[in-house]
């Protein structure tokens, strides 16, 4: 799954609730778009239509309607299903699920569940990673002599939209946000010199 | 937690000690004892609606401070919001230009990173206090006069005209450049600070409490430009209004 992955939760104890969204927010690019409490009409169309990637549900949540719900899901191909189960849930209900977090498990026995279903290790703190590339160095260089991305764009016979993208990624690489401190680091790293400042 | 009159300080304080520069700021030391805020406040005579909100405000990030809006006048408000100023500009900055210097002073050999920190910083600094004079010379003054020609109750053409000029509807939205060099400060001392030093120890002691001084600033001016956010544009966005509904 690239970039964020979204999830539909379907919990009515806000103890719980609470819970799997503090979880949620220790890991970078998940993402809780929407809270069901499991007894709104019609939960499987409200569900789909959010388009969510991943779903996670406390069957005791559901009630009756639970059999319903999970049927539904399972065959969309697009939504991963994953339940919110206790640690004595009975075989029959806990056999629905193909992946599962127990309540009673310590934050990071479920922080790794958790991310393991994602299919990574935190999507978004990966790719940022890295020194910034030759071609950013080019940019980054311009930038700092003051030049606007019009300008930069021009001398590089480049568009100004991809001028915007390379600062986007210094920005993320390095982790700074202002042309004056993107000065003073290519000072300290000697990508400039002091005579080059415009 | 929300925080009550009938509540002790000392609890409070107990339960977030950050609280400690705010309360200061309305001129209650330390050595309370068992005081309740409401009795803190009568022999302080500070007025327990604003002193409730500005600590709700500080200390949980969603508290938002709809009831206690009319219960005190925009005077207090704004002694207290310049007397913020005033630590931020007379003892918060020079502290962190201090630690700087030091660092500087630790540092063997080339000092250039050292340097180019400290002119960032000074950069920073001078930014920031533009910014205050624009807010005490401009937008304090025009919302005092708002206050005193309500309770007038007078003759408010020239204060119609004045809203015509200036209205908080166009304060200005300039914290972010100030909040983002603060932000790449840090960056620049976590993520790519390299220098020489005879003395590691003392330069690791002082980088830490440099760190620890931006963390804390940086807390204080989001806190703080919450409240000119939450209590005093929507305050003063009620006075404008009143005044141009009697017109």
């Amino acid at each position: 799954m690239a970039g964020v992955t979204n999830i539909v939760l379907i919990e009515h104890s806000f103890l719980l609730r609470s819970g799997v969204e503090s979880l949620v927010q220790e890991i970078p690019g998940m993402l809780i778009m929407e809270v069901f409490d499991g007894s709104e009409k019609s939960l499987f169309e409200k569900i789909k239509s959010k388009k969510p990637d991943l779903v996670i549900i406390n069957p005791d949540s559901l009630g009756e309607s639970f059999i319903g719900v999970i049927s539904k899901l399972q065959v969309e191909p697009e939504i991963e299903v994953v339940g919110l189960l206790k640690k004595d849930c009975l075989e029959n209900i806990s056999s629905r699920f193909k992946h599962k977090l127990i309540t009673s498990e310590n934050k990071h026995v479920l922080l790794d569940s958790l991310r393991k279903i994602c299919g990574t290790d935190g999507p978004c703190e990966k790719n940022n990673q890295g020194p910034i590339s030759k071609r950013e160095i080019i940019i980054l260089k311009e930038v700092v002599k003051g030049l606007t991305n019009q300008e930069i764009a021009d001398k590089l016979f480049i568009s100004i939209h991809t001028v915007m993208t390379h600062r986007k990624n210094i920005t993320k690489k390095l982790g700074i946000k202002t042309v004056s401190g993107l000065m003073v680091y290519s000072l300290m790293n000697n990508i400039i010199d002091i005579n080059e400042m415009g | 937690m929300l925080i009550v009159g009938e509540m002790k300080l000392s609890d409070i304080i107990h339960h977030d000690y950050t609280l400690v520069p705010v309360i200061n700021r309305f001129n209650i030391q330390l050595g309370f004892g068992d005081a309740t805020i409401e009795e803190v406040c009568k022999t302080k005579n500070i007025n327990l609606g604003f002193f409730l909100t500005i600590l709700n405000t500080f200390h949980d990030s969603q508290y938002f401070p709809k009831d206690y809006l009319k219960s005190f006048p925009a005077t207090v408000l704004i002694k207290y919001l310049r007397k913020a100023h005033k630590s931020y500009v007379e003892e918060k900055i020079p502290e962190i230009k201090e630690m700087i210097q030091r660092l500087s002073e630790l540092s063997s050999g080339n000092k250039k990173t050292l340097d180019l920190i400290s002119n960032f910083f000074n950069g920073y600094s001078n930014e920031f206090g533009a910014h205050i004079e624009r807010e005490e010379k401009v937008v304090y003054p025009y919302v005092l006069k708002l206050e005193s020609s309500i309770d007038e109750s007078g003759n408010d053409k020239s204060m119609l005209e004045e809203m015509d000029l200036y209205s908080i509807s166009n304060y200005e939205q300039d914290h972010e450049d100030i909040e983002e060099k603060l932000f790449d400060l840090k960056n620049l001392l976590i993520k790519y600070l390299h220098a020489e030093t005879d003395e590691p120890r003392l330069f690791e002691e002082t980088s830490y409490l440099l760190l620890r001084e931006l963390f804390v600033l940086e807390k204080e001016l989001r806190e703080h430009s919450r409240i000119e956010d939450l209590i005093l544009v929507p305050k003063v966005e009620e006075m404008e209004k009143l005044i141009r509904i009697r017109n």
